[in-house]
C-alpha cells in the first residue's frame, strides 16, 4: 500500500488584481508551490459578484499545500488582508503522496 | 434638440446598449464570454489610439492641440476635487470611498468617448483626431488626485510604496495600449495605417456594438445586485456628469475648439472611468468598495451619458458656438 502523509491544503479566494500579494506571502512563508484557479461568480456578504475581466473585478482561488507550521505562518500573515481586502481563507487536512515535497 | 435625441436613439451602437440593458432586466441568459469581452476592449483601445495618432500626424501639433491637452490635464486634476467635496458632503461617503469614486469621475471612459464620436460625427460635428490624445492624457491625473485625497486619511494601503503605486498607475494596461497605439499611429502616419486599416476600421463599429451590448448587460446586472449605492450617490452619479459636461464644453469653446471637439472635451469631463481606474484602485486603494465606484460609474453614469448626456452636451456646444464662440 502506498504511503501517504497528512498536510494542510490552503485555499484563498482573492481578487485577481491582488493575487500577487497572496503568492508573495506564500513565498515568504517558505512554501514552495501554489496554483491559481479562476472562478466565475458567487455571492457573499457584499452581494452577488461575477467574473468581469474588463473592469478587473474577477476573482481567483490560490491553492497551496504545506506542513502545518508553514500553513499557520501563512494564515497569520494573510489575516489582516482577509478583513481589509475581503479575502476568504480556509484550510483542511489532506493526505498527500510524496510528503517531502510539501514540507 | 429633438432631432439630436432621435439621432442618438437610432444609432445601432446605442441601440445595442439598450438591448443589453433590456436583456439583463428580463433576466435573459444572454452573455458575452469574458475572454471575448476583454479582447474587444483591447481592440477598441488599440483602434482608437491608432486613429488618433494618424489624425495628429496629418494635422500636426499646433496651439489648439496644446491648449486642449493642457485643459484636459488640468481638468483631470481638478474634477476629482469637486467630486470629492460633493461625495463627502451630500453623498455622506467616508474619505477612502470618496477619494476612490472621485478618481473615477475625474478620469475618462474610452467607450463613452468613442460612442460620442460616432454620434457627433453623425450630427456633422466630428471631433478633431487630437482629442484622442487629450483622452489619453486625462486618464492618469485623476487617479493620482483621487489617491492623494483618499490617502490623506492614513489609508492602510501604506504597505505599498509611492513608487510601486505610480508604476501600477502608469503601466496600467489601458494607458499603455492607448498611448502606445497613439504613438504607433503618429509614427506610421496615414501610409502606415493603410496597411492595417482593414482590421481596425472595417470591424470597429461592429465590435463597438457587441461591446456595448456586453456593457449594457453588465451595467444592468450590477445595478440589480447593488446594495451599496444609496439614493444620494445615485443623484450624484447624474449630477456630476451634467455639471462636468457643461463645464468641459464651455472650457473647450473658451480655448477656441470647434463645436465637435469642445463637445468631446465635455463628454470626457462628464464620463467616469470603469476600466482603467477600477483596476488601479483595486491595487492602490483596495479598502475602497468596488460595489460603490463601479455601480455609480458603470450602471448609472455610463447609461446616462450614452442615452441622454451626449445629446445634451452636443446641443450645448452647438448653442455656445452659435452664440458667437469659435466655429469649425
Amino acid at each position: 500500500m502506498i504511503e501517504t502523509v497528512i498536510r494542510k491544503r490552503i485555499e484563498i479566494l482573492a481578487d485577481k488584481a491582488l493575487q500577487k500579494r497572496v503568492t508573495d506571502a506564500i513565498d515568504r512563508a517558505g512554501i514552495t508551490g501554489w496554483t491559481i484557479v479562476p472562478v466565475t461568480s458567487g455571492r457573499g456578504r457584499e452581494g452577488h459578484w461575477r467574473e468581469e475581466s474588463v473592469m478587473g473585478t474577477d476573482k481567483v482561488f490560490v491553492l497551496t499545500i504545506a506542513a502545518e507550521d508553514k500553513a499557520m505562518a501563512l494564515a497569520e500573515e494573510l489575516a489582516p488582508m482577509l478583513t481589509d481586502l475581503g479575502f476568504i481563507l480556509s484550510m483542511w487536512d489532506v493526505q498527500v503522496i510524496r510528503g517531502e515535497r510539501f514540507d | 434638440m429633438f432631432e439630436t435625441a432621435i439621432q442618438t436613439f437610432t444609432s445601432p451602437v446605442v441601440l445595442f446598449f439598450v438591448l443589453g440593458l433590456f436583456a439583463a432586466y428580463v433576466r435573459s441568459d444572454l452573455a458575452i464570454p469574458e475572454p471575448i469581452a476583454k479582447a474587444m476592449s483591447l481592440y477598441l483601445m488599440a483602434a482608437i489610439g491608432l486613429k488618433g495618432g494618424v489624425a495628429v500626424a496629418k494635422s500636426g501639433i499646433d496651439g489648439t492641440v496644446i491648449a486642449a491637452l493642457a485643459a484636459g490635464i488640468v481638468a483631470g486634476f481638478v474634477l476629482p476635487l469637486f467630486a470629492y467635496v460633493v461625495l463627502k458632503s451630500f453623498g455622506k461617503l467616508d474619505r477612502i470611498n470618496s477619494g476612490a469614486v472621485a478618481a473615477h469621475y475625474g478620469s475618462i471612459s474610452v467607450v463613452t468617448f468613442v460612442t460620442a464620436g460616432e454620434i457627433l460625427t453623425g450630427q456633422g460635428r466630428e471631433p478633431g483626431g487630437f482629442m484622442v490624445a487629450v483622452m489619453a492624457a486625462m486618464e492618469a491625473p485623476a487617479i493620482l488626485s483621487g489617491l492623494m485625497l483618499a490617502r490623506g486619511a492614513g489609508s492602510k494601503s501604506g504597505t505599498q510604496s509611492t513608487g510601486e503605486m505610480l508604476h501600477e498607475v502608469f503601466t496600467n494596461s489601458s494607458i499603455v495600449l492607448l498611448l502606445g497605439a497613439f504613438a504607433i499611429g503618429m509614427l506610421g502616419g496615414a501610409q502606415g495605417f493603410a496597411e492595417v486599416s482593414p482590421f481596425f476600421e472595417a470591424g470597429f463599429k461592429g465590435v463597438l456594438c457587441i461591446f456595448l451590448l456586453d456593457m449594457g448587460l453588465i451595467a444592468a446586472r450590477r445595478m440589480m445586485d447593488s446594495r451599496a449605492v444609496t439614493w444620494r450617490l445615485g443623484v450624484i452619479a447624474i449630477f456630476l456628469p451634467i455639471v462636468n459636461g457643461a463645464a468641459g464644453t464651455a472650457l473647450g469653446i473658451g480655448i477656441g475648439l470647434d463645436a465637435g471637439s469642445a463637445a468631446a472635451l465635455g463628454v470626457l469631463c462628464a464620463s467616469a472611468s470603469y476600466i482603467a481606474v477600477p483596476a488601479a484602485m483595486r491595487l492602490a486603494l483596495p479598502e475602497a468598495d468596488p460595489g460603490i465606484y463601479l455601480t455609480m460609474s458603470l450602471s448609472i453614469t455610463f447609461p446616462f451619458n450614452v442615452l441622454i448626456n451626449i445629446g445634451l452636451i452636443s446641443a450645448f456646444a452647438a448653442m455656445l458656438t452659435g452664440a458667437g464662440g469659435a466655429t469649425p
